[in-house]
This record gives C-alpha cells, structure tokens and sequence, in this order.
C-alpha cells in the first residue's frame, strides 16, 4: 500500500524537507558535548535552555583564518587558528552552515561551514537592531515606494567616481535609452567619511530637484565595505529624498538598510542602469512596429473608402435620370392600362343605362294628339319627296347608260388586244416551244429534268425529248465541258 | 524654438492613436492622408532620435560641472 512508507523513504522525505527549508543558516547556541576524535573531525551540540542541536564540523571545512570571513577584513597580524582547535563547552558561538538529516542515527545535524565567537555577531545585530527601528517607523513600507521614471532624461548617480559601479553604469547605459542627461555626484562609499558625504549628495539633488530619479550605486564588496550603506544617516536620507532613489549596492546576495528604504532596489550598478532605459534595440523595434501598423492601417483605410466609392457609384447609377425616367415610364404605362380598364367599366356601365332607357322609353311611347297631324303632315311630305327622288334616280341611269355604251364597246376591243399579246407571251414560256426550234430536253429514268452532267452516269439510261417525238438511249460518257455562254443563249 | 519637440514616448503615443483612428475611424479620405503623413512623419522623428541618442555625462563637483570620461578614470 501506497500510505505505509519504508524507513529508508521517510528518512529521504525528511532530508529533502529540511535541506529544503534551511538551506544556509546562522545559529547561535552554547557549546555542549564537545569531543575531538583522531579523524580531525569536531563533534558538538549546540544548547539553548532545554534545546540541543548536534554539529559536525569536518576536517576540511577548518582553516586557519587569514580575513575575517563575516567582513572581509584581513587580518593585519597574520592567520588566526581556527576555532576549531580552541573552542570550549560552555563558550557561545555562531555558526554558519546548513541542516541536514543523518538517517544512520536517526537524527538531524547541522553541518559548519564557518564558526565565530559571538562577540563578531555585534554587526548582525546592529543591522538586525536598525531594520527593525525603521520598519517600526516605516520607512521599509511598500505603499510610500514611487514608481521609477521609465527612460529617464535627467539622472543624478551619486557613486564614486573612479569605481567600478559607474564603470559597469555607464557601458551599460551606452546602448540604452533616448540620450540623458547624467550628472555624477562624486562620493566616497566607503570609511567612516561616506555616510555624511552621501547623505549630504542626496539632500543636494533634492533639493536643486532637477533629476527626474537618483541613483545610488557602490560595487561589490565585503560587509564592511558596504557598512556605509547600512548606516541610519543614509537610510533616512533616501527616505527623506523628495526625488525617487534608486539603489544599486554590491551583489546580488547584499541587502543593505538602504536597499530597504529606497524606492526600488536593484541587484547591481549595471542592474539599475537595465532598470532605467530600454535597450535601443527594443526601441526600434517599438517604431518598426508602429511604422507596420500605421502602413496597414492606413491601406485598410483606403480600401475601406475605395468600396464606400464602389457602392456610392452604383447608388447614383440607381439614381440618375435615365433610371428615373424609366420608372416613371413604367408609372405611365400601369396608369393608361388602369384607365383603360376604368374607361372600359364605364363604357359598359353607360351602355347598359343606355340600352335600358331606351327600352323603357320604347314602352312607355304614347304619342300625343299634337303629334299625329305633325306626323301626317311629314308623312305626305315624305311621299313626295320619296316620288321626286325615284325619278331622279331614273333620269340619271339613263343618262349613264348612254354614256357607258360606247365606253364598254371600247373596253371590249382593247382586252381583246391585250388577250392575243397575253397568248403570245404564253408561247413563248411553253418548255416544248424551244425542242420546235431544234432544241432536245433529256431526262433520266424518273422521267426527272437533266439539269447538269452529275445528274447520270455511263450505263444509265436516259430519254431525249424532241419536238416529234423521243428517243431512249444508254450513257456511255459523262463529261463535263461546258458549251460556250453565248450558245446556250 | 517657442512649441517644445514632442518625446519620443509622445511620438509613440500619438502613433498608436493615429492607427487607431485609422481602424476604427470614418475619416475622409484628406484626414486619412494627412494623419498617415504625420505618422510617417513621426515615425522618421522616432528613428532620428534613437540613431542620435547619446548620453550626456558629466561630474558635479563643488567647483562646477565638467565632462565626465569613464576612460580616464579607468586608467588609474
């Protein structure tokens, strides 16, 4: 089952749990249990009240001292034996290394790497003792930190001016943002003089209030090379600066009280000059980009108008007179055929009131007594007139027909004429009247017209049509000379 | 010079407002032109200043300010 663990896999959770957790410490503790095998290995515990810590240190980790390894300091007069020969039980120590599980014994230890006297531990605590007063007070607090400018074009570097720091500070920045404008506050960073010197450089920048951020910067060195940075003077002046402070103090593993009140803490000097400005590069990168995007943007724009033209076009084509003469043609046209259809219904309507008057007035015709004489009076006169007509009308065929007489004789002769031309011109269209002159007509064996040589073959037979008679024969030859035009005429 | 030459960031800024006029705008044809013109025109600044861009260092001391040459002090 997965939940039951052997001893040698608990004993593995337990070192990477605590190799994990205190990767590197400082401990400080009462020596207790010391012994010094022949192997050069030093075995002790380490005792605070009812607390005991086991410590190994190896052969190989104890050297004798030529600098002090918490401050870097040489010693002047020469090595100093380590403490591992001279340490005692009963005498507090600080000890530097890391922790570890020794599953043989089933027990954790620590492993030194290095052990101080605790009286050396005095600068630990001073720092410790400094950053918890101004974290009291508030000065580490995240909220007061203002952002740093980014591509700065005004820069105060406070440093010294023959160091490292400015060295790394200034290549870096060659290659970097738009052109600034650094001035140098020169500083010694170190000794009992640089404390009053920087707070006196910052206080200088902020109140001529011309930078847009202040820089902070020393190289890397040892604890007590950095002490100034750790000095409460100097802490509360970058507090204090109206300007925002950027710092860049030693190595990336050194946090000085400085590093902690100042706006942003860099790792290094070259770090706080990567923090400032862009690299040119990047820059132009930013204006390729905007140039790409200004270019397709402005395409796009013009496309866009070209199809609002394309569509505008069409509309007024739409628009135009012809098209709306057109329509009002077609108007006209719906309108005449609608009033033809009304005119139509009207018509009808009119007719049938018409025809329907008439019938009642047909039956309802009575004429008066006034009307009868009037009548008889129109009827005598009609009568007479109806006689004079008739003579008239007599009097007038007689006179036509003696004028028509001798015309009709005359037109009689005339058609005459014209019928012996018309039977002459008949002749002359007869199809046998040429074979009477001596032409011959042939035709095959359908009794069909010969129009032309293709119409037979050798071995067919033809008939010869001529004026008394015909003639049957056989083709022996078809050829196609023509006769000459003017014979066949 | 009475009207300050705009930043480069300014320049940046006043690019991307001018695309995005561009995009999302009905801008006649005579504004698009013009604001494409002084895109380019922008564009042109940009690059000039990044190809010009040095930094100007000097040492502030009490007895004023001079040159500051990194070199120089190097070869100490």
């Amino acid at each position: 089952m997965d939940a039951i663990l052997s001893v040698r896999q608990v004993t593995e959770h337990l070192r990477q749990a605590v190799e994990g957790r205190f990767p590197y410490v400082w401990i400080r503790g009462e020596i207790t249990n010391l012994s010094r095998p022949s192997s050069g290995h030093v075995y002790f515990s380490l005792k605070e009240d009812d607390c005991l810590l086991n410590c190994v240190w190896f052969r190989r980790q104890q050297k004798d001292e030529t600098f002090d390894p918490l401050t870097g300091e040489v010693w002047e007069d020469g090595p100093r034996p380590s403490l591992a020969r001279t340490m005692e039980n009963g005498q507090t120590i600080v000890c530097a290394g890391r922790l570890t599980v020794y599953g043989a014994r089933g027990q954790y230890q620590m492993i030194v790497d290095l052990a101080q006297a605790d009286g050396l531990g005095l600068w630990h605590q001073e720092f410790e003792a400094l950053k918890r007063k101004l974290a009291a007070e508030g000065l580490f607090d995240p909220a007061r930190k203002r952002p740093i400018p980014h591509n700065p074009g005004r820069v105060v570097v406070i440093t010294a001016p023959n160091g490292a720091a400015i060295r790394d500070f200034i290549r870096i920045s060659s290659s970097r943002g738009l052109g600034a404008e650094i001035r140098i506050f020169p500083v010694p960073v170190q000794g009992e003089e640089a404390p009053p010197r920087i707070v006196e450089a910052l206080d200088r920048a902020g109140s001529e209030g011309w930078a847009e951020v202040v820089v902070l910067i020393r190289g890397g060195g040892s604890v007590q090379d950095l002490w100034a940075f750790n000095d409460e003077r100097v802490a509360r002046a970058v507090h204090c600066c109206p300007i925002p402070v950027l710092t860049g103090i030693g190595h990336e593993i050194d946090h000085s009280i400085t590093d902690f009140t100042a706006d942003y803490a860099a790792a290094t000097p070259s770090h706080t000059a990567q923090l400032l400005w862009q690299e040119r590069h990047v820059l132009e990168q930013h204006v390729d980009g905007m140039e790409l995007a200004l270019k397709s943007a402005f395409r796009r724009r013009l496309d866009a108008l070209q199809l609002s033209l394309d569509h505008i076009s069409r509309s007024l084509t739409l628009l135009s007179p012809l098209a709306r003469l057109r329509l009002q043609e077609e108007r006209l046209l719906t309108l005449t055929q609608r009033l033809h259809v009304a005119i139509g219904h009207e018509l009808e309507e009119k007719e049938r009131s018409a025809s329907l008057l008439s019938s009642r007035l047909r039956e309802d015709t009575v004429l008066p007594e006034a009307l009868t004489d009037t009548l008889e009076t129109l009827s005598l006169r009609l009568a007479h007139a109806g006689e004079n007509r008739l003579k008239q009308a007599e009097r007038d065929v007689e006179s036509a027909k003696a004028a028509l007489l001798p015309l009709g004789r005359m037109t009689g002769m005339k058609q005459e004429q014209e019928l012996a031309r018309m039977e002459l011109r008949l002749q002359a269209l007869d199809p046998f009247e040429p074979l009477r002159r001596g032409y011959a007509l042939a035709c095959d064996e359908k009794g069909e017209i010969l129009r032309s040589v293709t119409g037979t073959a050798p071995g067919r037979t033809i008939t010869v049509h001529l004026a008394d008679g015909r003639i049957l024969g056989t083709v022996t030859e078809v050829s196609d000379d023509s006769l000459p035009t003017d014979a066949s005429r | 010079m009475k009207k300050k030459e705009p930043t480069f960031e300014e320049r940046l800024t006043r690019l991307q407002s001018i695309v995005t006029s561009l995009e999302n705008g009905n801008s006649p044809l005579e504004e698009s032109v013009a604001l494409y013109k002084e895109g380019l025109a922008h564009v042109a600044a940009c690059r000039k200043q990044l190809e010009q861009a040095r930094h100007d260092i000097r040492l502030c001391t009490e007895a004023g300010t001079e040159p500051f040459d990194a070199q120089e002090q190097d070869g100490e």
